[in-house]
């Protein structure tokens, strides 16, 4: 694949990406959220059409105008969602969208079986796909394309669903499929797979390729981390120091599970002082999400104590810390954040409504004045404020959306990836207001892919690895490799 | 190579419902010419009648009004639930067991003075109906069972009841071996607006006016409309959902109850097994014509009932009643789909760009 661009309205997804990957191997292409992984497998297995840029296939040029394109010339992609049916067994899966016109069930039943056998996925071709679990399921999905004779298999982060002993598992049926001759792009961030996994590697960064076939065998972990956050242009000034205050965010032997149930923070500790930034670096699928969720009151914990302010908040449900004094940026900022199909003063009083009401009544006047401050002391631009928010751009959805958080005069916030997928003046704005919140004294706990933001902006930068958080750096001072090692996983004492 | 396709605007057009439905309407009439010629009737002839039977006097609008109230109910009840995106299928049984439970309390109030036998049986009405939709709204709001089908399956244990009630318990000795109930007493008739117009209608428009002004005006209607919008996005403004989904769908089923109990003691003045007259599902379309917007069922359950009086009348001019069933059919699909417009117009685009451009 050479210089690939495809655009989205108001985003660019891939901006010059190049893929070359050897027959016979296992290639991973590793990139943080957003940029643009999925978008140049999806331009690969014919989902998307590229905007520019050539997609060549044992050296001849292809157009896909559908996957079923891209899979007679040998390519199969298996998504991250599933497209089974659950009340049909594995062979009615595998042959669903045929081209076959008379199908006889044992026959496919048998080859179903001897392909399973044959690359180790074991799985009874007769259960239906309701009772499997979700390794299993991925296993009809590989054996979708590979019995439709897919040269090329394109998993689209196939472990994210997986317990760690899957993985393992899924490893070595890659590997037996590489010694087949075929080839297997693997999507992931999870940079101990790539290394334990695959032969080379393709890193992508804002839609751009930015390392291209790596041996893996030659680079550590530490390195691809570096090169998977990179380094975005400095926008914002690094801030004055200044002392910071008494704590006001006390996180004491968090633990919670992840949407699997798996333990997602162990028992983590973490204290974020008034006027003071503290930046969470790691590899995105560490924690992180969770922990910023259980901290805001959206995420049971099984584990641990939460003090806000002097205040035990640990059971307490999330507008009851908001009236605390914390402060929210969640990371998926429309469908959590914001609700897509309100008005802008709907949204904006989300937070605070129960304030502007008179008996059950809300006060029309309150609600628009409430949201009319917002907008101009937060420069969000938006025609009118009864408009649904569905209009407003990325980053103006965003300075809402802080714009509403602070607005509470918060003594803590908490941000979750404030600026991603911003453009250069949205990422500005947001790590302005930060620095502002940080000299009125408020505590700030920044989580952050790019590293950049997180040395510009925190006080204190800590490395969240599995869950717990596994060195702290002085961003003064600190090394890139060095940070970049610790995401890795590897303990060091800074 | 150039082709339309359909694309989204970014707000839908403002104030272009009411026009929508009138242009709907319009092609629709015109279709229906085509229609009412080819099955050898004079469309005028037929058009006039339609619209002199259905808005054309007093009489008419008495009529149509009356229609109107069940089908505005069940309306509302569709688009209460809805707004907070749940699907209340239900609202045909609720409005059965609202009915039963509002002849109940006339029976065993006989003697009563009229209008307090009257406001206890629309008040039993509305318990009926929401108990009906309680079961529903427990099993969604605590393990996620879809109401879809838990309602929609509760309508036949109702029909059910209402059947063996009939058929025994309450079965009027004086019906010569037909499956009736007694006939209610004056006292628990409704008493009439003007000619058979009930004072239903003036109750179903306040309720409907109440919920308009609810939804749109407290706090309570603006965490439905945040909860409906994103469950996520409601947990993180601390709406509980549980409780949001309990009281939606209880209340969904006593407004449909509340139907029931009208139709009973306005129009029908008796039990039959008809009672709920295909209005609990009809509440469905009136609901999703007024686009889930409680303060719009009122109008389009006017219009839906005019055409489904108009369309009965027809009848008695020699069109078949499967003509007729297509022109009502036509002239509300011409509504429903002149409305897609409001939300999404058409463009010229160049052709290889399928599925970015929309």
């Amino acid at each position: 694949m050479i210089d690939i661009w495809k655009r989205f309205p108001g985003v660019i997804a891939n901006a010059g990406a190049t893929l070359n990957v050897e027959r016979g191997t296992i290639h991973a292409v590793l990139g943080e959220n957003g940029a643009g992984k999925s978008t140049l497998m999806n331009i690969l297995s014919g989902v998307y059409r590229p905007d520019e840029g050539e997609v060549l296939v044992n050296g001849e040029q292809c157009w896909f105008n559908s996957p079923a394109d891209a899979l007679t010339s040998g390519i199969g992609m298996v998504h991250q969602e599933f497209r089974l049916v659950p009340s049909f067994t594995v062979a009615e899966n595998i042959v669903l969208g045929a081209s076959e016109k008379i199908i006889k069930r044992s026959a496919i039943e048998r080859e179903v079986g001897e392909i399973a056998h044959q690359f180790g996925l074991a799985i009874d071709p007769t259960r239906p796909v309701w009772q499997l679990s979700m390794g299993e399921r991925q296993r009809v999905e590989i054996l979708k394309t590979l019995w439709r004779k897919a040269q090329i298999l394109i998993l689209d982060e196939p472990t994210a669903v997986l317990t760690p002993a899957e993985a393992d598992e899924l490893g070595k049926v890659l590997g037996r499929m590489a010694e087949d001759g075929r080839t297997v792009i693997f999507i992931s961030h999870k940079l101990h797979e790539v290394t334990a996994f695959c032969d080379e590697a393709t890193v992508l960064r804002g839609g751009k390729t930015v390392a291209s076939s790596l041996k893996v065998k030659d680079v550590n972990e530490g390195d691809l981390a570096g090169l998977m956050v990179g380094s975005s242009p400095i926008i914002s000034e690094r801030p004055p120091s200044q002392t910071p205050g008494e704590e006001m965010l006390a996180i004491r032997g968090l633990g919670t599970l992840d949407d699997r149930f798996l333990p997602a923070v162990k028992n983590l500790n973490l204290s974020v002082k008034s006027g003071e930034i503290v930046g969470i670096a790691g590899v995105s699928g560490n924690g992180q999400r969770e922990m910023a969720q259980a901290i805001a009151g959206l995420r049971p914990i099984t584990s641990g104590k939460i003090v806000i302010a002097d205040k035990d908040l640990t059971r307490a449900p999330p507008s009851e810390r908001f009236t605390a004094g914390l402060g929210y940026v969640p990371e998926d900022r429309l469908g959590v954040g914001l609700a897509p199909r309100l008005t802008v003063t709907e949204n904006a009083i989300l937070r605070n409504y129960r304030n502007l009401r008179k008996r059950m009544l809300l006060v029309a006047e309150q609600a628009s004045e409430y949201c009319k401050n917002i907008i101009e002391q937060f420069g969000v631009r938006t025609g009118s404020i009864d408009d649904p928010i569905a209009g407003l751009s990325g980053g103006n959805l965003q300075r809402l959306l802080v714009g509403r958080e602070l607005s509470g005069d918060p003594k803590v916030v908490v941000a979750a990836q404030p600026t991603r997928g911003l453009d250069v003046q949205g990422v500005k704005a947001i790590q302005d207001l930060l620095i502002a919140e940080r000299a009125e004294g408020v505590a700030v706990l920044l989580i952050s892919e790019d590293l950049d933001e997180l040395l510009t902006l925190s006080d204190r930068l800590l490395v969240m690895h599995e869950g717990e958080i596994v060195s702290e750096f002085d961003p003064a001072t600190a090394q890139r490799h060095e940070i970049g090692a610790a995401m890795a996983g590897k303990k060091s004492i800074a | 190579m150039k082709r339309l396709v359909l694309a989204r605007r970014e707000q839908p057009l403002r104030g272009g419902q009411p026009l929508s439905f009138l242009i709907g309407l319009v092609l629709a009439l015109l279709v229906g010419i085509f229609l009412l010629i080819a099955s050898g009737h004079n469309p005028f002839e037929i058009y006039e009648r339609l619209f002199n039977s259905s808005v054309g006097d007093a009489n008419a609008w008495a009529k149509t009004l009356n229609r109107a109230v069940p089908l505005g109910l069940a309306g509302l009840a569709v688009a209460v639930a809805g707004s907070m995106g749940l699907w209340n299928i239900g609202a045909e049984g609720q409005i059965l067991a609202g009915a039963m439970m509002a002849a109940w309390i006339a029976q065993i109030g006989e003697g009563l003075a009229s209008p307090l036998l009257i406001s206890l049986m629309l008040l039993a009405s509305i318990c009926g109906g929401a108990l009906l939709a309680s079961g529903p709204a427990i099993a969604r709001a605590q393990i996620g069972v879809n109401e879809i089908i838990t309602t929609l399956m509760l309508n036949e244990v109702a029909l059910r009841l209402l059947q063996w009630l009939i058929h025994g318990p309450w079965k009027d000795p004086e019906s010569r071996g037909f499956p009736l109930a007694p006939l209610l007493s004056e006292e628990a008739r409704l008493p009439k607006l003007f000619g058979r117009a009930h004072w239903g209608v003036v109750i179903a428009f306040l309720v409907i006016a109440l919920f308009g002004f609810v939804v749109s005006r407290t706090a309570w209607g603006y965490e439905l409309k945040v909860a409906g919008s994103s469950g996520a996005t409601a947990r993180y403004a601390g709406i509980s959902l549980k409780r949001k989904i309990m009281t939606v769908m209880i209340l969904s089923g006593g407004i449909a109850g509340l139907a029931g109990g009208i139709e009973l003691s306005g129009t029908s003045d008796r039990i039959v097994e008809g009672i709920s007259g295909g209005y609990g599902f009809a509440g469905i379309i009136v609901a999703a014509l007024a686009l889930m917007k409680p303060s719009g069922v009122a109008a389009v359950a006017v219009i839906f009932g005019a055409v489904q009086v108009g369309g009965l009348s027809i009848q008695t001019l020699g069109v078949s009643s499967s003509v007729s069933t297509i022109l009502q059919a036509l002239i509300l699909f011409g509504a429903i789909g002149a409305g897609v417009f409001n939300r999404y117009t058409l463009k010229r685009v160049k052709r290889d760009v399928r599925g970015e451009s929309l």
